[in-house]
């Protein structure tokens, strides 16, 4: 009964077998599991197990606020050419509890995993101060338009150096921020990124502002995520619903920060939303499903039809099964 | 007198000097522990543990998946997660949480299993190791039930019980077979057990490879082949005093029979223990061909029986078939209900170990009593189609 094998070795069958508890998770499989979860997780006595992974039932770190530094960003402020916009990050190896019990070396951007919304206006001079009090050398690589000397490939910050990043914010879109320290996937997958607006000049209409970046943590070592989240925690939106207005326009930045699996996706139940892909251009395509290769991101627009709870999470089954899963708890 | 008491106080004085090691040792022992980890600390920081649980048990019950595992390492060891199947599950813990060195705990997993299908079983750790653990096939296993302990005593009953009988049947044959016919069939015995003994040895280290160094090195197979090597030993020691000397006809047939069985116990172990976990079919084909290989088994003790001038009485035979052939439903139950794989270990190392004591015994008597000895065309064909045999119904069974 004891042969320790490592995931590899199943991840060649997962997408076979990942599958059977999926539609029970999913609510809209077996609806009479459904309701009897929901009245369970009402009364506060629910079954374990089977359709279960709903508020306390899911098993996710930490209280309802926890994440709302990641969750809501920064607000955007009006179009105004030179206004210096600051910054600093601060490198941090720390332990990050991404699932109940479950604890991750990582290596983070002021603590957290993602790092911190960096949120500026077009035209805006963004000056980020970082400083590396982590234990091994990293930088700041930011997605846009800049000088090649603050591009966080060169310029390499040992540990307890600092480097300020300056350079004009540009284009307007959603961006990214990583570090682009060799070796690559080591850093990224421990924890070094972010999510990067660039706000228009033309501002976006008022909307219920959210990010959410994709990610995924190998805790064995062996080259494939064990735990796959938005924001950091597994579950952490199944346990913790977030709460919109019906009928109110949810602005969502979407990025992707997932290592080792080529792509993760967004899927919205019970409703449709517009894609703009990295959140530049007039190209909105309209769906409920939306794919993004390891360094994708882009900004959706959902306004909910109707009250009621209704999933998000990867429409790739495993992603979802082992913790990027969530709800939006539409009221009016 | 003084003289004497002098010695005394000599000999009791070197006894207490015995013991002067053991305290030093402990005061060294003692030592190094209250050091703490300072000692270890000149030389490096150490490599952390490899947090690996150490899955004993598997179990699949209506809606419910049991799994029992150990921590193997020094250091305690948390259940943090549980997946099956790549999926996080919710799971309740009977025992706890954090397990001590060796200490275990039962994971309980509300789950809608689906019958017959390969399934896995993730353990992770704090630290985010998972183990995972692989069941060819989900089946519900048999609970202590009247059904089952009767089902389990039937597969022992046919696999072990059954065919030794009819192979004693071909005891009135090799009685009047010549000498020289009988010292083939004598090795034949001889080559039927070294195959089985290698069978089992092998078993035993292929199972102890997969259990943590914790529980089982290879001395653990050693222990297992040397308690029975012994123990069968020190019965033929019995045997032969309580007869004329030399162990031969019925006596080294009673020894040929507890080798057999010690056999088939772990034969019934394995078969019990696939067959609860879902590792092994049984269907009729599998035991037809368990039943066509035990006959020769039958065989093996029908041999030296032979050579003794009169016939065995049928409740003495019938007691060579039930020594032989019963441990098989013991096994059968301990492998279905109970049996883990360090117990299996130890099981197939007795196995082995006993099969070999009988041959080295069988060899004796054939070197005894065949003018040729082991020279003789009889004995090395004997040998060499007992392997054959067994090799050629073992192809059967699977």
């Amino acid at each position: 009964m004891a042969k320790f094998t490592r995931r590899r070795l199943l991840a060649g069958a997962a997408p076979l077998v990942a599958a059977p508890v999926l539609g029970k998770l999913a609510f809209d499989g077996d609806a009479e599991a459904a309701q009897r979860t929901l009245q369970g997780h009402e009364h506060g006595h629910a079954a374990m197990g089977h359709a279960a992974m709903i508020g306390g039932q899911a098993p996710a770190v930490g209280g309802p606020n926890d994440l709302d530094e990641l969750l809501y960003p920064p607000a955007a402020l009006p179009h105004q050419p030179g206004r210096v916009r600051e910054y600093t990050l601060r490198a941090i190896d720390k332990e990050i509890e991404i699932a109940p019990g479950v604890f991750f070396p990582a290596w983070t951007y002021n603590g957290t995993i993602p790092g911190p919304v960096i949120r500026a206006t077009e035209d805006d001079i963004l000056r980020v101060r970082f400083v590396n009090a982590g234990s091994h050398p990293h930088s700041i690589h930011f997605h846009g338009i800049h000088p090649s000397n603050m591009d966080g490939v060169f310029e390499v910050v040992r540990s307890g150096e600092e480097f300020v990043y300056e350079f004009p914010a540009r284009p307007a879109g959603l961006h990214l921020y990583h570090c682009h320290t060799t070796p690559l996937k080591k850093h990224i997958h421990k924890g070094l990124y972010g999510a990067f607006i660039v706000d228009p000049k033309e501002p976006r209409p008022p909307a219920r502002e959210l990010v959410m970046v994709m990610n995924g943590y190998d805790t064995d070592g062996d080259g494939g995520n064990n735990f796959y989240t938005v924001n950091g925690r597994s579950f952490y939106y199944a346990k913790y619903p977030i709460t919109v207005r019906r009928s109110e326009k949810v602005r969502l930045y979407l990025a992707n920060l997932t290592e080792f699996d080529l792509i993760n996706s967004f899927h919205l139940h019970g409703d449709f939303f517009r894609y703009q892909p990295t959140g530049t251009g007039d190209n909105w395509e309209y769906t409920d499903t939306v794919m993004q290769c390891q360094g994708q991101r882009g900004v959706l627009e959902i306004e909910f039809a109707n009250t009621g709870r209704f999933m998000f999470h990867a429409h790739q089954s495993e992603f979802t099964d082992l913790g990027w899963m969530g709800f939006f708890n539409v009221v009016d | 007198m003084e003289g004497r008491s002098a010695a005394g106080r000599l000999f009791t004085g070197w006894r207490l000097w015995a013991l002067v090691p053991v305290v030093l040792l402990a005061l060294a022992v003692g030592g190094f522990v209250a050091s703490g980890s300072s000692l270890v600390g000149l030389i490096g920081t150490n490599p952390p543990q490899p947090d690996a649980f150490d899955v004993r048990r598997v179990e699949f019950e209506p809606g419910e998946i049991k799994v029992r595992v150990t921590n193997p390492q020094q250091d305690d060891l948390t259940i943090a997660s549980l997946t099956v199947d790549d999926a996080i599950v919710p799971f309740e813990l009977d025992g706890p949480q954090t397990l001590g060195r060796l200490r275990s705990s039962t994971i309980v997993i509300p789950y809608d299993w689906v019958e017959d299908d390969p399934i896995a079983i993730g353990v992770t750790s704090s630290t985010g190791i998972e183990t995972v653990e692989e069941i060819a096939a989900a089946v519900e296993t048999p609970g202590f039930t009247g059904g089952s302990v009767l089902g389990y005593a039937i597969i022992g009953f046919l696999v072990g019980v059954l065919p030794v009988a009819l192979g004693l049947l071909w005891l009135p044959s090799l009685r009047r077979a010549d000498q020289r016919w009988l010292t083939g069939f004598m090795a034949l015995t001889a080559g039927l057990l070294s195959f089985l003994g290698v069978e089992a040895l092998f078993e035993a280290f292929s199972l102890q490879a997969a259990v943590p160094g914790a529980f089982g090195g290879p001395g653990l197979v050693l222990l297992g082949v040397a308690l029975s090597y012994l123990t069968m030993t020190f019965l033929s020691a019995r045997f032969s005093r309580a007869g004329n000397g030399a162990l031969g006809g019925v006596a080294l047939a009673t020894l040929v029979a507890v080798g057999i069985g010690v056999h088939n116990f772990g034969e019934g172990l394995a078969i019990g223990t696939s067959f609860a976990f879902g590792q092994l079919t049984l269907g009729s084909f599998l035991i037809v061909g368990f039943m066509i290989h035990n006959v020769t088994e039958g065989l093996g003790i029908a041999a030296p029986a032979a050579e003794d001038g009169v016939s065995p009485s049928v409740w003495r035979l019938g007691a060579l078939t039930a020594i032989a052939g019963v441990p098989a439903i013991f096994g059968a139950w301990t492998g279905g209900f109970v049996a883990n794989d360090v117990l299996g270990i130890l099981f197939f190392g007795a196995a082995a170990g006993a099969a070999f004591e009988v041959v080295a015994e069988v060899v004796r008597y054939v070197m005894r009593r065949d003018p040729d000895g082991l020279r003789s065309g009889f004995a090395v064909g004997g040998f060499l189609a007992g392997i054959a045999i067994m090799y050629a119904t073992g192809l059967i069974a699977g």
